[in-house]
């Protein structure tokens, strides 16, 4: 859905998130699982950093490359038959969509998961033009009811409780029995199950995303577990795949090391249950699949990142290891972020999609602590890249001018030891003033320390003065 | 200038010019990768190198592991009869759904209503020859085409998979080698890995989301 | 004089002299805590270490550095290096303070920057107090018992230290050393406490949600002092600890390994 970004108001959408109870629970419960599906899944592969590893180096070959192989890719799509466009920005992409559509009077498409899809705004592109899209993916159909975005890029629903389904389920479902029973999670199953089946039979196009494309044989690559991604691909007449240009992997043999670390990553799974390699049209002998086979290449800012700090982003497989580990995620949740993409991978990219005065406070909302580059399966060092873009802010002059006046005074004075060791012996003195029982519980200008936890006072003295070292750093006599 | 043109040379004055590299270069080492296919280079990890029995009972136990029961029978011949007896053993009707897969086609199937064609909305049960069976995952890779509708393995809301002994190999690079070998790249290669799932309402997991709610496999002994 | 610029056979002689060792004192603990400089500084010296303690020291720079300001992140990291670089080694008790100089000072400088070299020079004799204790200087003392008043101890892994350098066992097995001081850990021992620097400024809700999840764990775990191994992390869990009037106390990892707890927990008045 083409939400206008609430990026760059961040702080309220934290605030709120952190109010919000529900919520908070929901977020705790669900990453703590997904945590320790991973931490067990990849403890148990022995070979798993090493795959890490050869994930990273093939990747950050193809990047290298990427002109070459995207070239390499679309020659084999058009030799099975199907049809490759070229989408320069998000509205390219949605008008590409649209024309496929009207070729064959489609009224509604189906969707398999897509985060390209979420990026280019296309499901209320489509509703504008008459066209009706219907996700399939159980999760990205509740959100589609309540008429949210995603707020993770693998469980888009992974904020929702289920008293929440079940409101969507009796206020979107109103052919069925009002007072039909809905208590068991399995009985919401069945009824999202039965309610989408008939609806993979309707549509006339199928759109899905890639989680690979590969040059070698020009098959697009869905890794799903519903099985929704393949019945919508299978069924409808057209099938468009929408994938970003940084999709592309050489071989399949460079495809089963990413899928070795993916599903680990993601759910804990050694192989998700689904993996489907799909190439082209129906042949002439096939006696199900689409007749048309389209893939939309997106680039919406990324061929620009290529060459720049930015570019190992372009790495990631999206499965979400780093914000399911996330303490600044959890805490706030996917809809705080404002936009498509949420987590440490939505701090880094966000800024480069939407333009850094827009999502610059993503990458300053992070504590650098590191867990997402830890649990990184393509080693993307998640926080070096949110530091770049606060080293393009101040460059820009972006960072707040109160902060860059206080960087500049206390650089200057740190520079000069003598200067430096007044300031400090002055805050000491000043600080132990205002406290009382060892502590400060409200500091002038700085009230959010103090708002909402103590400032702890200072010992007494620094231990420069105390120390006193000579010239050569010895301990100096004590006074 | 279209958009392909100008993604394609964006790219290439930043990964060429910019880099130092000529295109010529670069060009050489996408040949050399490509060629590359068929051999893997990254590490493959000890679990995707079983051999023997142990591959196979490892196969059987990662099926298990990921939900899907397994039965091993002494001949392609015994298929008809223990579909028969699973069905019942699931309260299914007595009806397959199939493709034209030669090794279904000799057999008797007088007591099954097996009827052969593509997924409809309602199939109870359907019946796929696999390709191979990998040991690594307890992944089972099917091949689309008249033999094996691929809207067979997505619709049957039990699908049912046969292999045989010879067509479990260790792991993923066994895998696309079996692939290549069988022939020009069908239309789709499907990995399944257990009965469809989801965690998407109250994250907690749960079988048979939009595809089949349970997946069986039979092991024909060669 | 650098190791480096000597003579074989001088250094062959000197090879019995004690190391001269460096301590950088760290803007946090020079302001906030000397204690913890002076207990740091004790275990050096029982080790054997010939400890100076540079005049011209000041700031790492690493506030600079991750606030995006990379010309004075520079600056002071030419400063820190200067003032640094002559010894045979260097210890911080902060494990982020390390890991900027460890990790961050060579990024600093382009390749073809002189000051890369030296960057790169320093970075290789840095460590981290309790990772130079265990890991360089096995022979190392700690306090035999437990000074009074100290038992069940949990720490906190602080996120630079345990994720750029890797220090994890190393205070753990410290602490098993001192006789009498048992380590009950908390859940989540490695999960950021919130503080991040001007994070905690920054974004105050966010840093309380996390600093709130960490009091709790910390007196779950039923020990009665929190340790780690960074000021500033202490100074947020402290802080928490006394404004939700937790029982548990704070204390940075070196003052019960130097048997110095006699003066008050951080935050906590005199007694």
């Amino acid at each position: 859905m083409t939400h206008q970004p609430t990026t760059p108001q961040f702080k309220a959408n934290s605030r709120a998130a952190i109010a919000d109870g529900g919520l908070q629970e929901q977020m705790t419960k669900a990453l703590g699982n997904s945590m320790a599906k991973r931490a067990y899944a990849s403890g148990a592969l022995p070979e798993f950093d090493q795959l890490r590893d050869a994930a990273r180096d093939l990747k950050n070959h193809t990047l290298a490359h990427l002109d070459l192989y995207l070239e390499a890719y679309e020659s084999k799509v058009q030799a099975d038959g199907g049809q490759v466009h070229w989408a320069e920005t998000a509205e390219d992409a949605r008008e590409i969509i649209l024309n496929i559509c009207r070729s064959v009077d489609a009224t509604s498409v189906n969707k398999g998961k897509s985060m390209i899809s979420e990026e280019i705004g296309l499901n209320d592109f489509l509703e504008e033009k008459g066209i009706a899209p219907v996700e399939t993916d159980l999760g990205e159909y509740i959100i589609q009811l309540r008429k949210e975005t995603p707020s993770h890029i693998i469980g888009p629903a992974i904020h929702v409780t289920v008293p929440q389904v079940r409101e969507a389920f009796r206020t979107h479902h109103p052919h069925l029995p009002i007072d039909r029973d809905l208590e068991g999670l399995d009985k919401l199953l069945l009824e999202a199950r039965a309610e989408l089946r008939a609806k993979y039979f309707e549509a006339e196009v199928g759109i899905t995303g890639a989680n690979m494309l590969i040059a070698e044989t020009g098959q697009s690559v869905i890794v799903t577990n519903e099985g929704n991604g393949d019945l919508s691909q299978s069924l409808p007449k057209v099938h468009i795949v929408i994938a970003s240009i940084e999709k592309v992997v050489p071989t399949l043999e460079d495809a089963s090391t990413v899928l070795r670390v993916l599903g680990r990553s993601a759910t804990g799974q050694e192989m998700s249950v689904y993996t489907t390699f799909s190439a082209g049209p129906r042949r002439e002998e096939d006696p199900d699949g689409p007749e048309e086979y389209h893939v939309v290449l997106l680039d919406n800012g990324r061929s620009a990142m290529v060459g720049t700090e930015f570019q190992e982003m372009l790495r990631c497989i999206r499965c979400g290891a780093c914000m399911n580990h996330c303490p600044v995620y959890r805490s706030v949740g996917g809809h705080a972020y404002g936009w498509v993409y949420p987590g440490p991978m939505g701090a880094v990219l966000t800024p480069s999609l939407i333009g850094l005065k827009q999502g610059g406070q993503l990458p300053n909302a992070s504590t650098f602590c590191g867990r997402c580059e830890e649990v990184c399966p393509m080693r993307i060092p998640l926080p070096k890249m949110m530091r770049h873009w606060r080293e393009r802010e101040f460059e820009r002059q972006l960072t707040p001018a109160g902060t860059r006046r206080g960087l500049r005074f206390w650089a200057s004075a740190a520079a000069r030891p003598g200067v430096y060791r007044a300031g400090a012996r002055l805050a000491a003195w000043g600080l132990r003033l205002l406290s009382s029982g060892g502590r400060v519980k409200r500091l002038p200008l700085a009230g959010a320390w103090t708002d909402v936890r103590d400032f702890p006072a200072p010992e007494g003295g620094t231990f420069m003065d105390r120390y006193r070292p000579d010239a050569d750093g010895k301990r100096g006599a004590k006074r | 200038m279209s958009g392909r043109v100008r993604i394609l040379s964006r790219l290439r004055r930043s990964l060429s010019e910019e880099a130092g590299v000529t295109d010529e270069e670069r060009r050489e080492a996408v040949a050399a990768r490509l060629r590359l296919a068929g051999a893997q280079t990254a590490p493959v990890p000890e679990i995707a190198r079983t051999e023997g029995a142990a591959m196979l009972e490892r196969f059987e136990a990662k099926l298990r592991g990921v939900d899907a029961t397994v039965t091993r029978l002494g001949a392609m011949a015994d298929l008809p009869g223990a579909m028969v007896e699973e069905l019942r053993a699931r309260n299914l009707p007595r009806a397959i759904r199939m493709g034209e897969e030669p090794d279904f086609a000799g057999l008797d199937w007088a007591e099954l209503d097996a009827t052969r064609g593509v997924g409809r909305l309602e199939e109870p049960a359907t019946l796929s020859r696999g390709l191979c069976g990998v040991a690594e995952t307890g992944t089972v890779a099917l091949r689309s085409g008249p033999d094996n509708p691929v809207t067979l393995t997505f619709l049957g809301e039990t699908h049912f998979m046969v292999l045989k002994a010879s067509d479990v190999v260790p792991g993923l690079e066994e895998m696309w080698a079996r692939v290549r070998r069988a022939g020009p790249m069908s239309r789709t290669v499907n990995l399944v890995t257990g009965p469809s799932r989801s965690a998407d309402i109250g994250q907690v997991l749960q079988l048979g989301a939009h595809g089949p709610v349970a997946v069986h496999v039979f092991i024909v002994e060669d | 004089m650098t190791p480096e610029t000597q003579a074989p056979e001088t250094q062959a002689a000197e090879q019995a002299r004690p190391p001269k060792i460096a301590f950088m004192a760290t803007c946090l603990v020079d302001l906030m805590r000397p204690s913890v400089g002076f207990a740091a500084v004790k275990l050096l010296e029982d080790a054997g270490c010939d400890v100076r303690v540079p005049q011209g020291q000041t700031c790492c720079g690493q506030p600079a550095w991750n606030s995006g300001d990379r010309a004075n992140a520079k600056r002071l990291a030419r400063r820190t290096i200067e003032a640094f670089e002559d010894y045979d080694a260097v210890v911080l008790p902060s494990g982020s303070c390390a890991a900027t100089i460890i990790k961050d000072y060579p990024e600093m400088f382009s390749a073809g920057d002189r000051w890369r070299a030296r960057a790169e020079k320093l970075a290789a004799k840095t460590f981290e107090i309790t990772a130079f204790l265990a890991d360089v200087l096995p022979d190392a003392k700690v306090a035999a018992e437990a000074p009074a008043g100290v038992g069940k101890v949990t720490y906190h892994d602080s996120c630079s230290g345990l994720r750029s350098l890797g220090i994890k066992d190393q205070p753990r097995a410290l602490l098993g050393r001192v006789k009498g001081v048992e380590v009950s850990e908390m859940v989540e021992s490695e999960v950021c406490c919130g503080f991040g620097g001007t994070f905690c400024v920054k974004y105050p809700e966010i840093s309380e949600r996390m600093v709130a999840d960490k009091a709790r764990n910390a007196e779950e775990s039923g020990a009665e002092l929190l340790l780690a191994g960074d000021l500033g992390c202490l100074m947020n869990m402290a802080g928490r600890l006394t404004r939700e009037g937790r029982p548990v106390k704070a204390r940075h990892v070196v003052e019960v390994l130097a048997g110095m707890t006699d003066g008050p927990a951080i935050g906590e008045g005199s007694k």
